[in-house]
């Protein structure tokens, strides 16, 4: 159990190395298919406004305590005024925002299309890994692991004897996926398609952003106490001035 | 805004093509980035890499940026053939492009020809309504024909869309400076200042602006701005204690009536006036005594 299995150096010849290869050359190609199936995306007037204001309210409250107290506040009423404040949004528009999205055609085949160039060669190259190369330990992994990793890395695997830290090419399939992230970003610059666990998170992430954005910088802004600076300022410009005198 | 060791790089830069050493496309690179407007050496120099076809084709493909920007600065020297020549390399090269489209429409504004801009930017926009550049070339376009209503109406109905654009902040505030409407003007400084509220630039300028149009209140802001104007430039700044001067006169002569709050720093008028004379004994000694005679008539 804790003696050491010799791996054959075929092994490493026939699986490891060319399933790394098979791996970036598919990232390659994915990243040209999807330069290809790029569609030019008219910017809405009213997401670009939206993050515009956004920008400017953020800025508001930032730098609120330079400006006298009188123009922060008609600003602030500019921003948050319950009949037409920019970032007032009444309740019913917030929900109609994420059902707009799906409904809209062209965003919703650009979702579609980044999502196949996304889940096909993956699921492609799984199946392709299960089929050919399962049912042999692959690689000695260098650290130990406890019993529940079992049957993530070993399934092809079907002794419950042998150690963890033996594991099929399966998992050597997964470490390929996720670190080759950073060697594409070295061959291909900076954008490339293959950033899939970037664009998972950013998925989940979606929805209703830019009216729930609006909201929380309208509160923000509601929040923001007036605390004018610039009296502080002349007796730090005299503090300056008497240092430059004397 | 340029910073100054940026500012340094470039002049340097400059002084090191101007007299004969390499480094020619390095300029042009940083003239790009940083946006600045240098349009003689530019066009001199750019042209002479373009027409050497070595170095043409050292660039590689950075060879059609380097048309644009020599396009650019040909039009700002009136050579408009070289330019018509760039924009035709561009064009063979980028037959469908926006920003070839860009290019012509800035030619037929240098020729003069405005009705055929306007309509060349129109079908831009068509395209594109969300095109902030095309966006700005209008507004140019209204300022330099002289219609600055226009020029108003343009740049507020693009201001309502792309609000965080400070430049354009900035160039409304310019204009109505320049129209006299003050207090719209005062608006645009304090948008600059939220969005950038180190760069005293812009609270010169706002201190200006309320010292112009006058009334106690305003007064006395502008004294604060012009106090942060000095807090923020280090004291290197010389308007800002001529203002300090100016508006405490001012005030006094304002509020001769009413009893003054002294609470403010009284000291601040005089410690302006002392650094004043400092920096004019060390930079222009010989104007020492107009600068004397103008304080003393300000002191009450």
């Amino acid at each position: 159990m804790a003696e050491d299995l010799v791996l054959d150096t075929a092994i490493r010849d026939w699986v490891l190395i060319p399933l790394s290869v098979v791996m970036v050359l598919i990232g390659i190609l994915r990243y040209f298919v999807s330069k290809l199936m790029r569609s030019f995306q008219v910017p809405d007037h009213k997401i670009v406004k939206e993050g515009q204001v956004i920008v400017r309210a953020r800025n508001l409250r930032a730098s609120a305590n330079f400006i006298p107290p009188k123009s922060f506040r008609s600003r602030r009423v500019y921003f948050s005024n319950e009949e037409n404040g920019l970032l007032f949004v009444p309740k019913g528009q917030a929900q109609n925002a994420q059902a707009q999205m799906f409904s809209d055609p062209n965003m919703a085949m650009d979702m579609m299309k980044k999502n196949l160039s996304m889940i096909i060669p993956q699921t492609l190259t799984f199946a392709w890994v299960n089929f050919f190369f399962s049912g042999f330990v692959a690689a000695k992994i260098p650290f130990p692991l406890t019993q529940r990793f079992r049957s993530m890395l070993q399934n092809g695997i079907d002794l419950s004897t042998v150690d963890v830290s033996y594991v099929s090419s399966r998992s050597w399939y997964f470490l390929n996926l996720f670190g080759l992230r950073g060697l594409f970003s070295l061959i291909l610059g900076e954008e490339n398609a293959t950033d899939d666990t970037q664009r998972m998170m950013q998925m989940s992430g979606f929805g209703f952003d830019p009216s729930k954005s609006l909201g929380a910088e309208k509160d923000g802004l509601d929040i923001v106490q007036h605390e004018w600076a610039l009296p502080k300022f002349e007796h730090r410009a005299e503090a300056v001035l008497k240092k430059i005198v004397s | 805004m340029v910073s100054k060791t940026e500012e340094t790089q470039l002049n340097s830069l400059e002084n090191q093509v101007d007299n004969g050493g390499g480094g020619a496309w390095e300029y042009l690179c940083l003239v790009r980035k940083l946006k600045v407007r240098r349009s003689d050496k530019v066009f001199k120099y750019g042209l002479s890499i373009l027409n050497d076809p070595k170095k043409r084709s050292a660039l590689g493909p950075e060879e059609w940026t380097l048309y644009e920007q020599v396009a650019i600065a040909a039009l700002d020297c009136q050579c408009l053939d070289v330019t018509k020549d760039c924009i035709k390399v561009l064009q063979k090269k980028f037959p469908e492009s926006k920003r070839v489209g860009r290019l012509n429409g800035m030619l037929l504004e240098a020729k003069g020809s405005w009705a055929e801009a306007e309509k060349a930017y129109s079908s831009l926009l068509e395209d594109n309504s969300l095109d902030q550049v095309i966006h700005k070339r209008r507004v140019a376009m209204a300022k330099a024909q002289g219609n600055i209503s226009e020029a108003i109406e343009l740049l507020n109905k693009y201001l309502e869309i792309f609000m965080a654009d400070h430049d354009a902040w900035r160039e409304l505030a310019d204009i109505y400076v320049s129209l006299q409407m003050y207090k719209q003007a005062a608006f645009c400084y304090e948008e600059l200042i939220l969005s950038q509220p180190t760069v005293p630039l812009y609270h010169l300028a706002y201190a200006d602006v309320l010292y112009t149009l006058g009334g106690l209140e305003n007064l006395q802001t502008a004294k604060k701005y012009y106090a942060s104007t000095i807090d923020l430039t280090g004291g290197k700044n010389t308007r800002a204690p001529f203002g300090i001067c100016l508006c405490t006169s001012a005030i006094a002569q304002v509020s001769k009536g009413r009893n003054r709050e002294d609470k403010e720093s009284p000291e601040l008028q005089s410690l302006a006036a002392t650094a004043l004379e400092k920096d004019y004994k060390q930079r222009a000694a010989d104007k020492l005594g107009l600068l004397t005679s103008a304080l003393r008539s300000m002191k009450f």
